[in-house]
């Protein structure tokens, strides 16, 4: 009995696989963008993209690059990882017109991830403000995080890296590096995060103990916030992210160093966070966001988990707020995958992260 | 044994030692650091981490000495003929200069800031290069030519 049901489960397995391959179509909506690195969707259906180089594009609602990038940008610092991050719509954007950017801002021998905002009139940028520039400045061109998402009170969470070389900082409270920060959106520091009033700690740090943080999403409809980071070989991590938690890194780590050196004896240790889960091999996975559409209903309510060295998107399985299960999506495209965004339209939105990059469409195949 | 196996066998020697060494170095700087943040650090977790890294760093480093031992152990044994009072300083400095120029080469190549963990700090960067100097005088003992002094038989000495 227990044979022949796993020989039907088997079956089910081999006659689903090809059905779900079939069961999306990957159109290509823009193209010719340099090292693109993230979207945001604006209310006049056109579309934001920033492009790794310093460059804000504006993508019109049938696909096609605005020639001439947004004026209005800082000053960036471009150099191996180093570049034009993230742009993210205040939630309040209709009403406020206030867009937020983060990018490397310095030289290389001093920089670190810095976070701003500007108003999008007619096309270019006013109003710039410099928000925050984490602390220290360091040397290097690694590890900058860079992410943002907003949370229930409309306060923002930003998403730093430990700089690579500064991976012990991770757990200084004295510093950004490593952390993730909590700001209200003009900047100033939220009066209950969680390490106000510690002696010494930096106010802004909500978490500490990540490496290189590249993807955040807040699931407002659950009140659960999701993040997950780089390791170094191996050790790629989700975390569910709570207020003043440590995530242990470089404490507790499944990933080893890229010279094949321990980074740490231990997987876990009392007092830290482990993660939801973990990717060992590294698929280095470099953006996050929770599928909420009417075009794929089975991927209600999912994680997706762009990744650089896989080539590929992880579709994570949320079931009454646990895990179940992955799939690895878009393998066939054998590109870098930057970005992964839910789109206002049901599609699921990607972006190749190379010098001639592209903004896919995916969509159901009929 | 004739020089050119014998100079040979010293090298591979002189990277092996030299990478051992730098291993045990990177795993207790790297310990002392975790230490130092809290981690408990018992003798058999300090034993089992340095086994690994022997395993799974020294191969590394072993191609990086190599590669700095290739230039700079020759040029120490043609110094230290010529400058016999000198002879094990020149490899002791070799050694150095050879681990100190390697870990720059990759830092220089590496995407990341520092390759190797224990080159971030300069008493790091100084713990590698002397362990890259002990490779070296290793060389400086095993490649030596031995030179046989032809001492008199009896009947000559009658």
């Amino acid at each position: 009995m227990l044979r022949s049901t796993r020989a039907l489960m088997l079956c089910a397995l081999f006659v689903s696989t090809p059905l779900l391959a079939l069961d999306y179509r990957i159109e290509t909506f823009s193209e010719g963008l340099e090292n693109p690195w993230a979207v945001a969707f604006l209310p006049d259906g056109r579309l934001l993209v920033t492009e790794r180089v310093g460059r804000l594009r504006i993508i019109e609602a049938d696909g096609s690059v605005d020639p001439e990038p947004v004026a209005g940008l800082p000053e960036v610092f471009i150099a191996a990882q180093a570049g034009l991050m993230e742009v993210a719509l205040d939630p309040d954007y209709s009403d406020n017109r206030w867009l937020y950017l983060t990018y490397a801002h310095g030289s290389q021998e001093a920089n670190n991830t810095r976070l701003a905002r500007a108003r999008l009139v007619d096309d270019e940028l006013h109003d710039f403000e410099v928000l925050f520039t984490a602390q220290p400045l360091k040397a290097g061109a690694a590890h900058y995080g860079g992410r943002i998402a907003f949370l229930a009170d409309k306060t923002l969470v930003l998403t730093l890296g430990d700089g690579f070389d500064w991976r012990e900082e991770a757990q200084n409270p004295a510093n950004h590096l490593g952390k993730i920060v909590r700001l209200n959106r003009d900047g100033s520091v939220p009066q209950d995060n969680p390490l106000i009033g510690q002696e010494g700690a930096a106010p802004e740090i909500y978490s500490l103990g990540h490496r290189n943080v590249q993807g955040i999403f807040f699931d407002a409809e659950h009140n659960r916030l999701y993040s997950h980071e780089h390791g170094p070989r191996g050790g790629d991590e989700l975390n569910l992210i709570e207020a003043g938690n440590n995530y242990g890194w470089p404490l507790a780590t499944f990933g080893i160093d890229y010279t094949g050196a321990r980074i740490s004896p231990y997987t876990e240790l009392p007092g830290l966070t482990a993660p939801l889960l973990h990717w060992t091999p590294s698929v280095a996975p470099s953006s996050l966001t929770l599928y909420r559409g009417e075009l794929f209903p089975d991927w209600q309510d999912d994680l997706f988990a762009a990744t650089l060295a896989e080539r590929s998107v992880r579709r994570i399985r949320v079931r009454d707020g646990m895990l179940a299960g992955e799939e690895i999506l878009f393998e066939e495209l054998g590109e870098r995958i930057r970005d992964v965004r839910s789109g206002p339209d049901g599609a699921l939105y990607l972006l190749t992260d190379n010098p001639q990059g592209r903004l896919l469409r995916v969509v159901p195949s009929e | 044994m004739s020089s050119k196996p014998r100079l040979l066998l010293a090298f591979l020697l002189a990277v092996l030692l030299a990478s051992l060494l730098a291993s045990i170095f990177q795993t207790q700087t790297n310990l002392a650091a975790l230490q130092a943040l809290g981690a408990p650090m018992p003798l058999d977790v300090r034993v089992g981490t340095t086994c690994l890294d022997l395993i799974g760093f020294a191969p590394t480093f072993a191609l990086l000495s190599a590669l700095g031992f290739l230039l700079a152990l020759p040029l120490a044994a043609w110094l230290a003929r010529r400058m016999p009072p000198l002879r094990w300083l020149i490899f002791v400095l070799s050694g150095a200069a050879a681990i100190w120029t390697a870990l720059a080469l990759a830092n220089a190549v590496a995407p990341m800031p520092t390759l190797i963990a224990a080159d971030r700090s300069p008493f790091g960067t100084l713990g590698l290069m002397a362990c890259g100097s002990v490779g070296a005088l290793l060389f400086g003992l095993l490649g030596r030519r031995v030179r046989y002094r032809v001492q008199p038989t009896s009947s000559e000495s009658l």
